[in-house]
This record gives structure tokens, C-alpha cells and sequence, in this order.
């Protein structure tokens, strides 16, 4: 086994581990379960990490190519943010949902486990770092911003419907809830807007055209849209709580059947076929 | 003669806010009032118990009030002090004595009595109360003895009981459950629309989490602007209630309103003001002050008073056991009160009677002796020693009866029973209760 496959494994058990351990602490509220969720979420993180590195290092450039690398790559993104976010804010209800997410993610992207691929000549710049790092990381935050409102929706249910309890106390407020569910965006966005210029700069410096509605190219703009109508009306029309948390995750769904539905059915440039 | 105790007085069972309003003495009638008060005749001491729910007349008066007309003549002085027709108020008052008011007492110190069972204020307000009659000097050993056994009643019933807690937890639940939607409270609003004990315990746990501001709008601007003082708010104008709502993250409603004072379309267009900032109603008006519907809303949260009586977790059955264990602490501990009470007269009979009998028999003796020829010294010591004996031994069973009688349930008054077989009547003055006041604690 290669020292990638075992870093890959030993991450996705971390993670599994994780989701159990937060999800027995929304359960039993034990705060010991809470760090040992934490601990074994870091854990995973750098076994992720190592798993990237000990592939980046065979490919010979940033693994982010195959739907594999995507996917691995986004997945250890998310957790990155979370838990970067845990440091400020106590949200053990986001990380149960960070912690399934990343090993549901990655899991699914062990099923495309493929080989490295060259990478053709045109494409290698310092573009590629750059694009896939920017869009990426607003992917990442906005995934982040999926995990909130999911909390958010369930909390703000919980209050409506007058579940009154424990679980309901250890939940993060609303208001918490729903401000960083509008940071997220507000960074999100920004990073998504840098990812997209940065490719079509990229597309201009190697396929000689800033735009070539090619279907992750597509659905990018659709999010993209989708996002600048939801920050508007945020700002404007003061949507916030189950409104801008529903709008959110179904921004967040668009992007993940963009990645799946758009790589498995529409391989495009974005999909491995470069030509 | 022997005392007694007497209440005379209303209460949110008995009358309407309208008359506890007028009733009800501020703190600076107080002192005046309870002057005139111990000086009305048969009133051996008084205190005066006024809060928002009852005004009350805690007062240790001669035996037999009734008999007397003293409960009439504390009505006719509460009519007098507050300047208000008798008629008015006269058939929502009650009266207590004997171990009814003592029940009394410990049941209003101990929150039973209260609107809000088991709501911690009241203590404080009958011990202020009490302090103000002590401060008056109107309170004599007797108010002294009865009003320490109430704090420590409540104290016990407090203790020892779920009951206390209930009425402070329906407040902190509403303030647990402000925290589920909102982070901080430094940032945030509370109004208050109506005042009443649960409202205004609940603004008070606002306040402690650090509340920035609490409006208070009530139905009369001057209790509004009482209330305001209290929590350092605003008061508002009751008509206005609309207009200042945008501003409110937390709204209390506790009014008496026959029709809902928030409707949805109210809230609607409040939020749009408010650009969707969320809010948070606590309905603790029966009937509700908040349309139901409200809960419907985006960014709205609605509890009404059953729902954060759920979030206590207490069901009706806990609650209702909490009450009869309280209950019984109750009644134990206005027996033991009042075997203190009658004991204070057991001693003074005892030696009435003896200095009466001692009395007839010296009489008799120096009578006998008058008509004696011989007048030897051996037989005055042998009359005097055979009579002594007779009436010791006659007294020893009634004298030994009285000591250790223990009415326990009260249905007997053997002390007033043996000073009319004697006809004797004891100083009422004489006894005092330090030393006995210490197995109190």
C-alpha cells in the first residue's frame, strides 16, 4: 500500500470516528466527546493532508486534477475552514455535520480513485495554484456555510415546534447560527468570484478564450448568480434565518451535482479531457 | 384576657386590581398608618402587608376579636387611612384568627398564596413589611415570634420543596430559551407590556444576562413609569405600543386584555422595519396578549405561558405533590407556632389560679384559726400544713393537665376552659418570648 492509501484510510476512519463522536455528544451532551470528536477531526485533517502531499509529490504538481484529487482536495478544504472557525466559536452541532460530510466526500471520491495524470504542457503555470486554491477555498467556505444552515434549519425547527430540551440549549444560537452563515457567504463569495476570474484568465493563457461555456464553467456562473442574488437580498432586503439558511443549501447542492453530475455526464476541460 | 391573633385583609383571590390598587399603602403612609393602627383599642401590636396582590392587617389583638368587632374596626380604619368608601371594599375582605391567620401568614410568606405559586418576591416584601412595623414599634413579641416562624417557613417550604423553584424556572426558561435564538443580550431590547410578578422576574433575568434596555408599557403610565424606575427602562406610553415594538428583540406580554394586543399583521409589518431581525414573544397573559399565529412567522418565536410550563419539565402531577408536601410543612409548623402561643398563657394561668386558691385558703385559714381556742403553734402549723396539702393536692392534676397539654388539633382551648372554671385572668403582659424564641431555629 502506498503511504498516500494509508493516509487516505486512516483519514476516513478518523472521520467516521468524528461524526460518531459529535453526534454522541449532541446525544449525551458529554463535553469529554466533544474534544475526543475535535481531536480525532484534527487527526483526520493531517492524515487528509498527508494523503495530498504524498500524491502531489508522485504527480509532480498540486493534485487537484482527477475527480479523485477534486474531490479528496475539497473535502480536507472544508474541514480546514471548520476548524480554523472552532478556534473562534464553540460549534461542535457544525462539526458533526463537517466531520460527515468530509467522510461522505471522501469516501465518494475514493470510488473515482484513479492513477496520476500528466498534465498537459499548456496547463502547467502558476495559474493552475492559483485558480484551483481561490475556487476551492470559496467551494470550502461555502460548504462550511451548508453545515450552518443544516444546524441552523434544525435548531430554528426545534424552536418553532417547541421541543424544548437540553439539545436545544447546546445547539449554537440563531443568531449565531445565521451571522456565520452570512460571514461564510461574505467570504465565500468573494473567493468564488476570484476562483471563476482566475480561470477564465487561466483558459485565456492556455486554450486562447476567457470563456468557453463548458459545463463546470456553466454551473459555476449559476452559483455564482445564485450567491450574488442571495448576498443582495440579504443586504437589501434583510433576509436572514430560515430564509437565507434554505437558499444557502440549496446554493451548496448545485455545486455538488455540478462536481458529480457535471464531471460523470458532461466531462468537459474541467472533467480530465484537456483537449 | 387572653390575645390572639387577627388578619384582615384582600388579595388578588378576593378583590380586583382596581380596588388592590386603591388599597394598597405606599411606603411612606406606612409609618403614620401603623401609629394609628396599634392605637385603635384591642390592638395589642400591628404590622401592615401591602404588596400589587393584597393588602393585609397582620395584628395581635384581645381575645374574642370577633366578639369584640375588631375585624370591623380595622376595615373601618383601612377605609379611613386610604379615604375610600367602606362599601367599595368591604365585601372582598377576609378574616382570619387564631391559627387560621397564623396559616395565613405562613401561606402568603411561603408563596402559596401568590399569584404565581411558589414566586420568590413575596418573601422579601412581607419582611420589609414587618421591618417597617418594628421600625414603627408596633410590633410587640407576639408579630415578632409569628413573622419569624413565616420567614422560616418559607424557608423550609422553599428548601424542601420543588415548589419555590417553580415560578423562578417558568422565568428562567423564558430567558433560557431568549438564549437559544439569541447570542448576546448587550445588543438587545426587552419590552414589557403589562407588569406582573412573572414579567417582571423574567425583565429582572434579562437584565442580569446584561440586557441593554427594557421598555415597560402599562395600561396606566404612572405604574409604567414606577416600573421603569425600578429596572432603570422607559416607560411607554400604552397606546403607542405599536410604534416602539421595532424596536424590542424580546416582547413580555402579561396584560389583562380580553383581545390580543399583537396581531400577526402587526408583527409583519414590524419586522419589515426592522429589516427581519428576529423576535422574541413570551405570552404570560392569560388570555394570551399575542395572536398564536405570530409563531408562524419568519424570525418570530412565540411562547405562551403552558409552553414554558412544559420547558420546566414539571408535569401537573409533581407540581401538585410539591404543593401538599408544602402544604403539610405548613401545618406542622402552625401547630408548633401555636403551642408556643398558647404556652405563652399556660404559665400566667397556672399561677393565677395558684395565687387565687393560695388566697381563699389563707382567708379560710386565718378564719379557722380566728375561731380556735387554743391557739398553740403546733396547730396553726398543722392547719396550715393539712390545708396547703389539700389544695396542692386538688390543683396537681388541672396544674399538671394545663402544663403538658398538647393541642394538636386545636378542637380544645383547655387554657380558656380552666381561667373561666377559676375565673382568673392573667396579666397580658407579663410573658415574654426570648427565651423560648431560640428552640425556633
Amino acid at each position: 500500500m502506498t503511504p498516500e492509501l494509508l493516509f487516505l484510510k486512516a483519514a476516513l476512519v478518523a472521520y467516521l470516528l468524528a461524526t460518531g463522536a459529535f453526534g454522541l455528544y449532541l446525544l449525551l451532551l458529554h463535553p469529554i466527546s466533544r474534544l475526543v470528536g475535535l481531536s480525532l477531526l484534527l487527526a483526520a485533517f493531517l492524515a487528509h493532508g498527508g494523503a495530498i502531499v504524498a500524491r502531489s509529490i508522485t504527480a509532480g504538481h498540486i493534485a487537484v486534477i482527477t475527480d479523485y484529487e477534486a474531490l479528496s482536495f475539497f473535502a480536507w478544504l472544508v474541514v480546514g475552514v471548520y476548524v480554523a472557525v472552532e478556534l473562534r466559536y464553540r460549534l461542535p452541532a457544525v462539526g458533526a455535520v463537517v466531520a460527515a460530510l468530509a467522510f461522505v466526500v471522501t469516501l465518494g471520491s475514493a470510488v473515482f480513485y484513479s492513477g496520476v495524470r500528466e498534465l498537459p504542457p499548456n496547463l502547467r503555470s502558476a495559474w493552475l495554484f492559483v485558480h484551483v486554491t481561490l475556487a476551492f477555498l470559496g467551494n470550502a467556505v461555502l460548504a462550511l456555510a451548508f453545515c450552518v444552515s443544516l444546524v441552523y434549519l434544525f435548531q430554528e425547527r426545534q424552536l418553532k415546534e417547541k421541543r424544548i430540551g437540553e439539545r436545544m440549549r447546546r445547539l449554537p444560537s440563531l443568531e449565531t447560527l445565521d451571522q456565520l452563515n452570512y460571514r461564510a457567504l461574505s467570504w465565500g463569495f468573494p473567493l468564488l468570484t476570484l476562483g471563476i476570474i482566475t480561470g477564465a484568465f487561466w483558459g485565456k493563457y492556455s486554450w486562447g478564450t476567457f470563456w468557453s461555456w463548458e459545463p463546470r464553467e456553466t454551473f459555476s456562473l449559476i452559483v455564482w448568480i445564485l450567491y450574488a442574488g442571495l448576498l443582495q437580498a440579504r443586504l437589501v432586503a434583510g433576509w436572514r434565518g430560515r430564509r437565507l439558511a434554505t437558499v444557502t443549501i440549496i446554493g451548496f447542492a448545485v455545486v455538488l451535482v455540478s462536481f458529480v453530475f457535471g464531471n460523470v455526464f458532461f466531462p468537459g476541460k474541467h472533467g480530465g479531457s484537456f483537449d | 384576657m387572653g390575645r390572639d391573633i387577627l388578619i384582615v385583609g384582600l388579595s388578588h383571590h378576593t378583590a380586583p386590581v382596581a380596588v388592590r390598587e386603591r388599597l394598597g399603602f405606599s411606603q411612606a403612609d406606612l409609618q403614620p398608618a401603623l401609629g394609628r393602627l396599634a392605637g385603635l383599642d384591642g390592638v395589642h401590636e400591628a404590622a401592615i402587608v401591602s404588596t400589587c396582590n393584597r393588602v393585609e392587617v397582620v395584628a395581635c389583638v384581645e381575645e374574642d376579636a370577633h366578639a369584640h368587632g375588631l375585624d370591623a374596626k380595622i376595615s373601618e380604619f383601612l377605609a379611613a387611612e386610604r379615604k375610600m368608601p367602606h362599601a367599595e371594599f368591604a365585601s372582598h375582605l377576609y378574616a382570619h384568627s387564631g391559627r387560621e391567620g397564623v396559616r395565613h401568614l405562613f401561606r402568603v410568606a411561603s408563596s402559596l398564596d401568590s399569584m404565581v405559586v411558589g414566586e420568590p418576591q413575596i418573601l422579601g416584601q412581607v419582611k420589609d413589611h414587618y421591618e417597617e412595623a418594628a421600625l414603627a414599634g408596633t410590633s410587640g413579641s407576639v408579630l415578632h415570634r409569628v413573622f419569624h416562624r413565616a420567614f422560616a417557613v418559607a424557608k423550609r417550604v422553599r428548601t424542601e420543596t420543588g415548589i419555590a423553584g417553580k415560578a423562578v424556572s417558568v422565568a428562567s426558561a423564558a430567558v433560557d430559551l431568549a438564549g437559544t435564538i439569541f447570542e448576546t443580550f448587550d445588543d438587545k431590547t426587552a419590552m414589557l407590556i403589562g407588569a406582573g410578578t412573572m414579567s417582571e422576574l423574567a425583565a429582572r433575568h434579562l437584565k442580569s444576562q446584561g440586557v441593554a434596555s427594557v421598555m415597560i408599557a402599562t395600561r396606566t403610565f404612572e405604574r409604567a413609569v414606577a416600573v421603569a424606575r425600578e429596572f432603570e427602562g422607559v416607560p411607554v406610553p400604552f397606546d403607542r405600543v405599536a410604534e416602539y415594538l421595532k424596536l424590542a428583540d424580546v416582547v413580555i406580554g402579561s396584560a389583562a386584555a380580553t383581545e390580543y394586543l399583537v396581531t400577526s399583521p402587526l408583527v409583519q409589518e414590524v419586522l419589515r422595519a426592522r429589516k427581519q431581525r428576529p423576535m422574541f414573544f413570551i405570552d404570560l397573559a392569560v388570555p394570551r396578549n399575542f395572536d398564536p399565529a405570530i409563531n408562524q412567522l419568519d424570525n418570530v418565536y412565540l411562547y405562551d405561558i403552558d409552553d414554558l410550563a412544559v420547558a420546566v419539565a414539571g408535569n401537573v402531577d409533581e407540581r401538585e405533590r410539591e404543593a401538599v408536601r408544602a402544604e403539610a410543612i405548613v401545618e406542622e409548623e402552625v401547630g408548633r407556632f401555636w403551642r408556643w402561643f398558647e404556652s405563652l398563657e399556660v404559665v400566667p394561668t397556672i399561677v393565677a389560679i395558684r395565687e387565687k386558691v393560695e388566697a381563699i385558703r389563707r382567708r379560710e385559714l386565718e378564719k379557722a384559726l380566728a375561731t380556735l381556742k387554743d391557739q398553740a403553734p403546733r396547730h396553726r402549723e398543722l392547719l396550715d400544713s393539712l390545708t396547703s396539702s389539700i389544695v396542692n393536692k386538688i390543683l396537681h392534676t388541672p396544674i399538671s393537665t394545663l402544663k403538658h397539654y398538647d393541642d394538636r388539633d386545636g378542637t380544645l382551648d383547655l387554657i380558656t376552659s380552666a381561667r373561666r372554671l377559676f375565673d382568673v385572668e392573667p396579666p397580658s403582659s407579663a410573658t415574654d418570648d426570648d427565651e423560648s424564641d431560640k428552640e425556633s431555629t
